[in-house]
């Protein structure tokens, strides 16, 4: 049920994108930080949802908020005249390889153990 | 259970919101960039650029002010050309009336014709002719001849001996056709006073004269000229 959803979702989302209009040269950066925001965000909610704890109101505000956020300080870097948005970047990015590997991690833990539950349980079917 | 599976719903259409937004977000992201990279080498170059619109909006503008001068001077010129054209026209009348007056050219006008003729009471001298002049002078006429001859300020009219008459170094004889252009009614009254008119005082000496006002006289230029051998322009 959910994959159906976020599958078209982003079936949806593309082609939105695709015919949406161009977005000018000079806030292509606002709008790929607030993607790199956006990821770190989804990760994090997938990441939560494997450890059982996930959020919908977190989520949804992270997802917004932290794009939004982001935007802001690279906005503010710009007018200071400091790069934040590398700041962000490697924030977001960093998260976002910590969420990857909890989620590896998960599965991982999953699959070796399943593998022994189904050699158990067609032990049991054996037996 | 009812409304696990509402949250459920509602989650689901959240979480497929999020991912409309984020791949919406992406794709344009996608698009704009690849739109960009085509042109990557200007958008390095933007302050050159810059610079170099800068440089030729400068031109531009100094251009457009040469532009505007020079359609200032144009305007100029062809109001002079206009002034000039004007100064032309006065001298050209004014190069046109001498020329009448002078008798370079052939004119023609309201005026009177007098005829003297000899007879044998009386023979025409030089001084009849003279006083003829002058009297039709007093009378305004503009421009006076006699026997085709034009009678200028500069003009003579002699008898070195009897029966020679000259006008202006031509020889002229009896009949003498004096025409003379101006008003006809001044110039036939002034001649034609009653007893002191120059009619009858030289008919009361027996002169042969007869007295003819037209509408168009016809009076030829000038054919003598004296070249001017001894004058020199400017003081002593």
């Amino acid at each position: 049920m959910i994959l159906i959803a976020i599958v078209i979702g982003c079936i949806l989302g593309a082609v939105i994108g695709i015919y949406a209009p161009m977005v000018p040269y000079t806030y292509s950066g606002y709008l790929a930080i607030a993607i790199i925001a956006a990821l770190d965000s989804v990760f994090g909610g997938i990441a939560a949802t494997l450890n059982k704890n996930f959020d919908l109101k977190i989520f949804v505000t992270g997802f917004f908020g932290n794009a939004i956020l982001s935007i802001l300080l690279t906005y503010l870097g710009q007018k200071l005249n400091v790069d934040i948005y590398l700041a962000a970047i490697v924030v977001f990015v960093g998260r976002m390889f910590n969420n990857l590997a909890i989620i590896r991690r998960y599965y991982l833990n999953k699959w070796t153990p399943n593998k022994k539950e189904d050699n158990e349980n067609s032990a049991k079917i054996q037996k | 259970m009812k409304k696990e599976k509402k949250n459920e719903i509602i989650m689901n259409v959240i979480i497929g919101a999020v991912c409309v937004v984020l791949f919406a977000v992406m794709f344009m992201q996608f698009k704009t960039i690849e739109e960009t990279d085509i042109t990557a080498i200007e958008n390095m170059r933007e302050t050159e650029l810059r610079t170099a619109i800068a440089e030729w909006k400068g031109k531009y503008e100094e251009a457009e002010e040469q532009l505007e001068e020079n359609r200032k001077s144009i305007i100029e010129y062809e109001q002079t050309i206009e002034d000039n054209g004007e100064a032309s026209e006065l001298v050209d009348k004014d190069l046109k009336e001498a020329d009448m007056k002078l008798g370079r050219t052939d004119i023609y006008g309201e005026g009177i014709e007098v005829t003297i003729k000899n007879t044998d009471d009386y023979q025409v001298r030089a001084i009849d002719l003279i006083d003829l002049v002058n009297e039709l002078r007093y009378a305004g006429a503009e421009a006076i001849s006699i026997n085709d001859v034009r009678i200028f300020s500069t003009s003579y009219i002699v008898q070195p001996t009897d029966g020679l008459t000259l006008v202006s170094d031509q020889r002229i004889t009896s009949p003498f056709v004096i025409k003379a252009i101006g008003n006809q009614t001044y110039l036939s009254s002034s001649l034609s006073l009653k007893d002191s008119g120059y009619i009858d005082r030289n008919k009361a000496r027996g002169m042969d004269i007869d007295l003819e006002t037209k509408n168009s006289i016809q009076i030829l230029k000038n054919t003598s000229n004296r070249e001017v051998k001894y004058m020199k322009e400017g003081e002593k």
